[in-house]
This record gives structure tokens, C-alpha cells and sequence, in this order.
């Protein structure tokens, strides 16, 4: 700002001086305070917005998380935590919340809730089934594009691929529409071949089968495309090797393609594990978490018990149980399938 | 074991549009027991050869036939050979042994005892042992090269394939390794076909060389028949090293007439007859540098070898290049008369580069007796 401007009268690209002064001699007391940027100073100031992000929206949360979950939770912060003056503003952090010291109990309620175990039980049970069929499936699809004799693979490989862009909400309505059970598009084609409807929504059996069917078909092709790169990193002379040494097709997969493709599938069965461990806006979705808890998974449970029921601690207990378990699994399973 | 005969083989790559023809029409036999060298510049189409043979690639048309076996219809896993690469393209995720025995897991019936016990003697043969449990990764170039020729060793093949197997080792091991490998063919008697782009190799390890341009074979025979008796210029370019010099040249009468004042008088012109223009080759052992040479050229390096030096000149454009005796050493700029004998002359057809007249010198004492299969 030029000390020279003359005013023109017209307060606004002009405003009074004496405003500007102000802000000047006050933006010179704070420098004045602060140290000098100068050397490491100046770097660590410039990178950090990215710190200050990260710990703001990430880090903190997840530290006050594992805090939460031995309180419970009363109500919203009245009131302020503390307040800096900097003497033309000043900032007041306030209370987040009013909470109430219960340690561990939140985690011994969790041992006797029967529903907290129905989802993990849900949970469980797409996944099994879920994960395996899906990189099954992509992996056959991987391979079968990689053959050199398939036509149009640009094509199969994007269309199979389209689905990861699909809104999961908008996807799971699509599923809705299709398994609706009255007027649903596959109860329709199964009953062009004679199959009586089936209770894709409303059977414990069937709900879970829909959910697996929903999430399989979004994120195949996810895994086919990281399989697929990971296929045409395999070296053809070891393919010839195999050959020479009297190998078919059989053998080439299983003594070439699986043992060179094993540090992609593991990535690819920890990424989808993780992902599946985290279901919740496909039942949430489709089924709404019935027929009688059938298909509610634990985020789903843990959802409900922040944002429906309000207890915040329970919830926050239940997620830092959550994340101990997937994170025991995932290391399980880099130690067991990392081994060269 | 098995004698190999190839009929009329061709290798035409279609991609679309384009058809490049790798391989032309190639007859080649190659007898029980016998080692074979393909050998041409980088895209001749010798590693397709090696390729079709294998099983690696279909052939487009011809056949191939191991002893009375027609083969040219089946898979590479069905052909009993066995094939060294240049890479080697060992199993990374397999130990030394794993890797040995595992073309017997795949196509013999042998307990795991047998398959065991065999990978150990071929191990041996090759001083592995002890690197039987290690994987690839952890061996060097060598060790890496030695496991690779176990592998082909231990399924005692009818044919061995090797596709420039000492291209990734350095000069000294691939030294070693040639002679290694030549014994080693010797003792287990197996027909062998090796590729090289190599000429060195090919001369030193071949019973027979094959040499190959642009698809086509050019000529097969024993090195020393090769480099004596080329059928044309390129395969007389290609063999030999440093290689053959060669300049054109007009014929008047019994006199050719070159650039740069070059001049030569045949006694003997049945060669040329009907020929205006020729090639003429002359191997650079054969150049001798004397004071009372007919021709003068000027001399721009030598290259001290310590038994030998290697005299590089210039006639006009033409770069001539001499093997000299060590104690000889024009200096850079000197110009220096030369000579050699007709005998070691090579004229070629101007146009087809076909052979008019190859060496026909006596071989120098102590070549004849190392030629000995």
C-alpha cells in the first residue's frame, strides 16, 4: 500500500489513512515479535499449510478419536477452551464437546453388544466371500485380456474398468432398482427362464449376495486394470523358459505368472480387504443394513451409534477396535504373503 | 541326440498391413553331435532360426525335422530341447536347484530322489554345488550363466539351442566360458545350435559356421573354409577381424586399376574374363609393407597389439588396414609402399558381390592342424 495515493475522495479504493496505518504498525508489532525468516525458517513455514492441514483434519481427529472413546459424551462445548489476543483480533478455540470420564467401560459394553457382533459377523461374511471372488474374477479377467490372441482389449479394458467411476450412491440405487423384487430387472429375466422371484432385499441369505454382488461388479475392474499391469511386467523369456522346460498352460500360471504376480495380488488383497472391512454405503444403500441386521457392517453399526444415537464415545471406542482389527489383518496377511 | 534338418524354412512377421520376412527360405542340416554357429549382424534372422527351431515361433512355411521325427507342428514343450538365453531367464522366485530340476519335474516321470541326485551331478560338472540353495538374484553374471547351462545340461536334450548365451559376460569370463562350453558340448555330445552376432566366437567355437544376411543364409562350412573361401563379399566382410580390405577397381587387360593410383598386375586373368569392374579384397595379414611395393598408401594410426601391429591407411577414400610385425612402426603421415601375393587376392563380381577368385595361398603352417573335426 503507497503512503504517496492522494485520496480522490472515494472511500473505498482509497480508505482512510489512518485505517491503513493502523494495520501497518500493528502487521510491523507482530513482525517486530516474531523471529526472523530467515534459512530453515522460511522452509519450514513454507510447507507448513500442509502440516497444519494434516494434523487440523487428520491427525488430531484420529488422536481425539482414541481420546473419545473413554467419555462419554454429554453434549456440545459450552464455553471457551482458550483465547489468543494478537492484539488487532484475537482467536477463541472453544469447548468441543462436554464429556465425562467412563474409561474403559465403553470397551467392556462393546464385549456384550449383540449387534456390535452382528455386524462384525456381516462384515466378515461378505468379506470372505467378497474378496476372493472378486480378485478371482479380475485375475481370470487380467489374464484372459493379456492373452495375445484377445481383439478389442482397449474396449474390454475400459469397460470393465467404467464401473470405479460410478457414484456409490448412485450405483447402489441402480442395484436397488435392479433386485427390487416385485418390479426389478433381474427378478424379470429370471422368470423369463422360469425361476420363481427370489428375495434379493428381504432374505438374509439373498440381501448379502446382492451387497457382494454390488460391490464385485464397482470394484472389479479396479483390480483387473492393477493386475493387469502387473501381468505385462512378467517377463516373456520366462514364459519361453517355461515352455522349453516342457511347461503347458497350466503350468506357466501357476509356476511363472502366480509367483511373479505375488507382490501385486498381495496389494491387491490388502487394498480390497481394507476396502470391504469399510463397506457401508452399499447397505446403507441398498438394504439399509436388514433384513434384520443381516447386511449392517460395523461402519454402518459405528455410524449409527455416532449420528443416530449420539454416543459419541461408544462410537469412537468401536472405531479404534475396528481399526486395531484391520490393521492386525492387514499386517497378518503382508507377513504372511510378503514372504520371498 | 538327433541330427537337424531344416527345409525351405520361412518366418514372415505380419503386423496389419506389413509383412517383414525374417527368415527366407533356409535349408540348413545339421549333423548328431555336430555344433552349429548361426552368426550375422544384429536382424539377419538368426535368433528367429534359433526361435523356430525351439518352437518359440511358428514357422510360415517349411519343415523341421530332428532325426526321423518331423517336428515342425509341435509346441516347443514337446521338441526334447533345451535352450540357453541370452539373459538367461532363470526363475526368479526358484532356487539354483529348483531351477535345474524343474523342466524334469515338468516332462519326466522322475521321483523327486531321481531329480535330486541328477541336478547334483550336473551341478557339479558345472562347480554350482554350492550355490544350490541360493536364488538367481543373489549370483553373479557367471554363476547366473552356469546355472542356465544346468538347466539345458540336466534334461539331456536332443538338441541344444543357445541365443548369444556369453553376450552378458565380460571379455575375460566370456573367454573362458567359450571354452568351457566347447568342451562341455564335446563330452555330452549333443547337437548343438548356437547363435552369435559375434564373428570371433563363431570362428573359435563352431564346427561349422552358418552365415546369415538379411534372412537369407549366405554360406555354411568350417570356419577356415568360410574365411578362405567366402562365396561373396559380405560373408568375406563379415568374417575375419579387423576385416577385409576392399576398394573397386577396372580391368584393362590383365592390370586393375583402382582409386588414388592404385594398381595391380594379375598373371592370371581367367577370373575376370568378361568383367570390366571388380571388387577386390585383400585380408590385412596379407598386406606386407616393403620399400619396393607397386602401391604407396599413407599411414594414419597404428595400433600397437604387442605381438602385432595393426598399420591403418588411407588410399584416396579408402581406409586399407595392415597386420604388421611389431617391430615395424611407420609413423602417422608416413607414406609407405605395399605389396601382397595374388594368391591372397579376392576379386568379386561388381555387381552381385559373388566370389570370382578366393585365397588360394597355402595355409599358413599351424591353421590346417587346429581345423581337426
Amino acid at each position: 500500500m503507497s503512503q504517496e495515493t492522494e485520496s480522490t475522495g472515494n472511500p473505498i479504493a482509497n480508505p482512510d489513512p489512518s485505517v491503513l496505518d493502523r494495520l501497518r504498525f500493528a502487521r510491523q508489532d507482530v513482525a517486530a515479535k516474531l523471529p526472523p525468516l530467515r534459512g530453515q525458517r522460511i522452509a519450514y513455514l513454507l510447507v507448513s499449510p500442509f502440516f497444519v492441514l494434516f494434523g487440523l483434519f487428520l491427525a488430531f481427529p484420529v488422536v481425539y478419536t482414541l481420546y473419545l472413546s473413554f467419555f462419554e459424551w454429554q453434549s456440545v462445548g459450552q464455553g471457551n477452551l482458550f483465547w489468543i489476543d494478537f492484539g488487532p483480533f484475537h482467536v477463541t478455540v472453544p469447548r468441543i464437546a462436554e464429556l465425562q470420564f467412563v474409561g474403559l467401560s465403553n470397551y467392556t459394553r462393546l464385549l456384550g453388544d449383540g449387534l456390535f457382533w452382528q455386524s462384525m459377523f456381516n462384515t466378515t461374511y461378505i468379506l470372505l466371500i467378497q474378496v476372493p471372488i472378486m480378485i478371482g474374477l479380475a485375475l481370470a479377467l487380467a489374464v484372459a485380456l493379456n492373452a495375445s490372441f484377445v481383439r478389442f482389449k482397449g474396449l474390454f479394458r475400459t469397460a470393465i474398468a467404467l464401473p470405479i467411476s460410478a457414484n456409490i450412491v448412485a450405483y447402489s440405487t441402480v442395484f436397488l432398482l435392479l433386485f427390487n423384487e416385485q418390479f426389478g430387472f433381474v427378478n424379470y429375466l429370471l422368470s423369463q427362464v422360469g425361476v420363481s422371484p427370489i428375495a434379493w432385499l428381504t432374505s438374509e441369505f439373498w440381501a448379502r449376495k446382492t451387497i457382494i454382488a454390488a460391490v464385485t461388479w464397482r470394484w472389479i475392474g479396479y483390480n483387473m486394470i492393477i493386475l493387469l499391469a502387473g501381468l505385462q511386467n512378467v517377463p516373456q523369456q520366462l514364459y519361453e523358459a517355461a515352455e522349453i522346460d516342457g511347461a503347458g498352460r497350466w503350468e506357466k500360471f501357476r509356476y511363472v505368472t502366480l509367483p511373479q504376480l505375488r507382490p501385486v495380488l498381495l496389494f491387491v488383497v490388502v487394498l480390497s480387504t481394507i476396502g470391504t472391512f469399510k463397506l457401508f454405503a452399499e447397505p446403507y444403500v441398498i438394504t439399509g443394513g436388514g433384513p434384520t441386521n443381516a447386511t449392517i457392517t460395523i461402519v454402518q453399526y459405528i455410524y449409527r451409534q455416532a449420528f443416530v444415537h449420539w454416543n459419541l464415545g461408544y462410537a469412537s471406542a468401536l472405531t479404534v477396535i475396528f481399526v486395531a482389527l484391520v490393521s492386525v489383518i492387514s499386517i497378518a496377511q503382508i507377513r504372511i504373503g510378503g514372504d520371498d | 541326440m538327433a541330427r537337424i534338418e531344416i527345409d525351405n524354412l520361412t518366418k514372415v512377421y505380419d503386423s496389419g498391413d506389413e509383412s517383414i520376412v525374417a527368415v527366407e527360405d533356409l535349408d540348413l542340416e545339421v549333423e548328431d553331435g555336430e555344433f552349429l554357429v548361426l552368426v550375422g549382424p544384429s536382424g539377419c534372422g538368426k535368433s528367429t532360426t534359433l526361435r523356430c527351431i525351439a518352437g518359440l515361433e511358428d514357422v510360415t512355411e517349411g519343415s523341421l525335422r530332428f532325426g526321423e521325427r518331423d517336428v515342425t507342428a509341435l509346441r516347443g514343450s514337446e521338441r526334447d530341447v533345451a535352450m540357453v538365453f541370452q539373459n538367461y531367464a532363470l526363475y526368479p522366485h526358484m532356487t539354483v536347484r529348483e531351477n535345474i530340476g524343474f523342466g524334469l519335474k515338468l516332462s519326466t516321470k522322475l521321483t523327486a530322489a531321481e531329480i535330486s541326485e541328477r541336478v547334483e551331478s550336473v551341478a557339479s560338472m558345472l562347480g554350482i554345488t554350492d550355490l544350490l540353495e541360493d536364488k538367481p538374484k543373489e549370483l553373479s553374471g557367471g554363476q547366473q550363466q552356469r546355472v542356465a547351462l544346468g538347466r539345458a545340461i540336466v534334461r539331456e536334450p536332443a538338441v541344444f539351442l543357445m541365443d548369444e548365451p556369453l553376450s552378458n559376460l565380460d571379455a575375460k569370463l566370456r573367454a573362458e566360458m567359450r571354452t568351457e562350453l566347447q568342451e562341455l558340448q564335446q563330452d555330452l555330445d549333443v547337437t548343438t545350435v548356437y547363435v552369435t552376432h559375434d564373428q570371433t566366437e563363431a570362428m573359435a567355437m563352431g564346427d561349422r559356421v552358418a552365415v546369415m544376411n538379411d534372412g537369407v543364409l549366405q554360406q555354411v562350412g568350417p570356419p577356415e573354409g568360410i574365411y578362405r573361401q567366402p562365396v561373396n563379399e559380405f560373408v568375406a566382410n563379415f568374417i575375419g577381424s579387423p576385416s577385409i580390405n576392399m576398394l573397386t577397381a577396372e580391368i584393362d587387360g590383365d592390370s586393375l586399376t583402382g582409386p588414388a593410383g592404385f594398381s595391380y598386375r594379375l598373371s592370371d586373368t581367367t577370373s575376370v574374363k568378361g568383367h570390366s569392374r571388380v571388387r577386390v579384397g585383400v585380408r590385412p595379414e596379407d598386406i606386407t609393407i616393403t620399400d619396393d611395393g607397386p602401391n604407396s598408401a599413407t599411414v594414419s594410426v597404428v595400433e600397437p597389439m604387442g605381438n602385432e601391429n595393426f598399420c591403418y591407411m588411407e588410399l584416396g577414400d579408402h581406409e586399407l588396414t595392415a597386420r604388421i610385425d611389431p617391430d615395424l612402426r611407420p609413423r602417422a603421415g608416413e607414406t609407405v609402399r605395399f605389396t601382397f601375393d595374388e594368391e591372397a587376392l579376392y576379386l568379386f563380381d561388381a555387381d552381385s558381390g559373388a566370389a570370382l577368385k578366393t585365397k588360394s595361398d597355402a595355409v599358413a603352417p599351424g591353421i590346417e592342424t587346429e581345423v581337426s573335426s
